[in-house]
């Protein structure tokens, strides 16, 4: 077998001031992409993310701080999600860990009541890297997720944003249309898998709360003031192009009371003309009937 | 045996030095540099947004290898428009292989008549070469046959150097460097070749360290650069001063911090007095002040 595709192959460089411009449907400037990011955290391994080291700093398990830490985002976190996404009819996409969905039925019902998109973030929480049978662990996630919806999902979004040089292949021989694990780019663009091409729906870290408030320790408001001024940015732009701005939200960090209220804020400024909320499958499905050829 | 840092350079204290002159009407130089880099897949990337869950390493890393590319597709395009319409004049430091990998964006450079400068062949430590007199000269060569002129400074990846590296770079035929961050103003440094000239960088107005290492709000940027720019400002009635703000796409051109970036230039360049030159520029002055 030959070997895999690197990125650059996959992803031929590209400058945004060379391509014909895109627009949104309806006259609108910026599209939203709220992803709700809801996670299964395996006691018996690392915790995923820490937000308090043990006493005298070395690991320890089982890391029941961290855990626990994790589960208020599904016991408490995430309804705050849901019921301010209703009043405000925000479309999300719930990137869901197939497992997460067999832990948890009762937010497996929510998010179908809710009507968002249910994107395939692997099966468990841990890189790509470490999943012995890629294709068996894609494969399940969309099974247990078809289980639920009675479709087959069409994206993918990798824990932690991981991929190994095969995985593009793996999502598209398994029937993946779009990815969100390519953060280059403000529009959606087309990239080569051996098993045809698989569109990239514009995702980020810089408006990711992870990257915000877990990594970066800004302060809470720091999601508020970021988002004004990403939006701002984006919002000028899109007099003339096509912009999508990602919102990637996760309940244990957002669905904090010190941080929901700058969350509550952020989005009641960006409801207003001009802006339309979409799931990501609804951008793929646009992008593929706006640009046919690049899709 | 190579010369350590202080054979390079005596000690000096600014008090007391003779004062250099700067051209009638001009007050204070900034420097705007932008560093345009190629980020490797198979290695592990220059400097990461996002950890793995679990955090422990992984390659290849594709989501920082992704963050990177945001700004060679999209973030460039953007800085480039905000330079011109506040009438900044950066010096471009580039990894010589951006000219293979994005030759576009060289070319965006070249056109602008934008000062192109040699930040090495890949972006790693200058301590991990295994031949960095070769891969000098193949950076310097590769930009010079890009652009039509050999760059005339240089700055090492990250800033990197060991004690060999300046002969080497004077060798090569490096006039300036931007990796000695030590004072206010240009300073001559001995090599084993002909003299070099560390211009005055700073890591303090520096989207790397204030944004990737530092985690400061968007607007960090503004409120730091003015606060040294009115340091500096005022010290300028005394003697001449340089301000170099130093950007990079992936950071400084993403949207909710390109607009912290335009007011920071915009506000530095209205005030009497302030002129935006290149490395090659304060090169030209200082070497005319000290003949």
């Amino acid at each position: 077998m030959s070997s895999p595709m690197l990125p650059r192959e996959r992803a031929e460089y590209s400058a945004i001031v060379d391509r014909p411009p895109l627009k949104l449907p309806d006259g609108a400037r910026v599209a939203v992409w709220t992803i709700v990011n809801l996670e299964t955290w395996d006691i018996s391994r690392a915790m995923p993310r820490q937000v308090l080291t043990p006493p005298m700093g070395q690991p320890l398990l089982p890391d029941v701080p961290n855990w626990g830490w994790h589960e208020y985002g599904m016991r408490v976190g995430v309804w705050r999600f849901f019921e301010l996404f209703r009043e405000l009819g925000v479309q999300c996409s719930a990137a869901v860990n197939g497992k997460m969905l067999e832990d948890y039925p009762r937010i497996a019902r929510g998010i179908k009541e809710a009507g968002w998109e249910f994107l395939p973030h692997g099966y468990e929480q841990m890189p790509m890297h470490k999943v012995e049978d890629q294709p068996a662990a894609i494969r399940r996630t969309m099974d247990v997720i078809e289980g639920i919806t009675g479709s087959r999902p069409v994206g993918w979004l990798a824990p932690g944003m991981t991929q190994t040089l095969e995985t593009m292949d793996h999502l598209a021989a398994a029937g993946i249309k779009y990815t969100g694990d390519f953060v280059h780019d403000d529009e959606p663009s087309t990239i080569k898998t051996v098993h045809g091409p698989m569109v990239t729906v514009p995702y980020t870290f810089d408006m990711n709360d992870i990257t915000i408030m877990a990594l970066q320790h800004h302060e809470g408001k720091h999601f508020y003031e970021r988002g004004v001024d990403q939006f701002e940015q984006l919002y000028k732009e899109g007099e003339k192009r096509a912009k999508i701005m990602a919102i990637p939200i996760h309940a244990y960090i957002s669905g904090q009371p010190h941080r929901f209220v700058h969350l509550e804020r952020l989005y009641r400024f960006l409801k207003r003309p001009g802006v339309v909320f979409m799931s990501g499958a609804e951008i793929y499905e646009w992008y593929k009937k706006t640009a046919p050829q690049m899709a | 045996m190579p010369m350590q840092p202080r054979e390079r350079l005596a000690y000096s204290a600014i008090e007391g030095r003779p004062k250099l002159k700067f051209p009638d009407g001009v007050r204070m130089v900034i420097w705007p540099v932008l560093a345009l880099e190629e980020w490797d897949i198979s290695r592990p990337m220059a400097r990461m947004v996002i950890s793995p869950p679990q955090g422990q390493p992984m390659l290849p890393d594709h989501p920082n290898w992704s963050w990177h590319e945001y700004g060679m597709r999209v973030g460039f395009w953007r800085m480039k428009k905000m330079l011109e319409r506040v009438g900044a004049t950066p010096t471009v430091t580039l990894n010589a292989r951006v000219c293979e990998t994005y030759p576009q964006v060289v070319q965006a450079c070249v056109d602008a008549g934008w000062e192109l400068n040699a930040h090495g062949y890949e972006q790693i430590p200058m301590h991990k070469l295994d031949d960095q007199r070769a891969s000098i000269i193949k950076s310097m060569d590769m930009i010079e046959k890009f652009s039509g002129k050999r760059p005339r400074g240089w700055f090492g990846p990250g800033l990197t150097q060991t004690f060999d590296t300046l002969d080497y770079l004077s060798e090569a035929g490096v006039e300036y460097i931007g990796d000695w961050v030590l004072d206010d103003e240009p300073v001559t440094l001995k090599t084993a070749h002909k003299p070099v000239v560390a211009l005055p960088y700073n890591f303090e107005i520096h989207d790397i360290v204030l944004m990737a290492l530092q985690h400061h709000p968007s607007d960090m940027m503004y409120v730091r650069a003015m606060d040294q720019f009115n340091c500096l400002y005022a010290e300028s009635a005394e003697r001449p001063k340089v301000m170099a703000i130093a950007c990079h796409p992936y950071l400084s051109g993403v949207p909710h911090r390109i607009g912290h970036v335009e007011r920071t230039f915009k506000e530095v360049l209205s005030k009497p007095g302030v002129v935006s030159w290149n490395g090659a520029q304060i090169l030209d002055w200082y070497l005319a002040q000290t003949k």
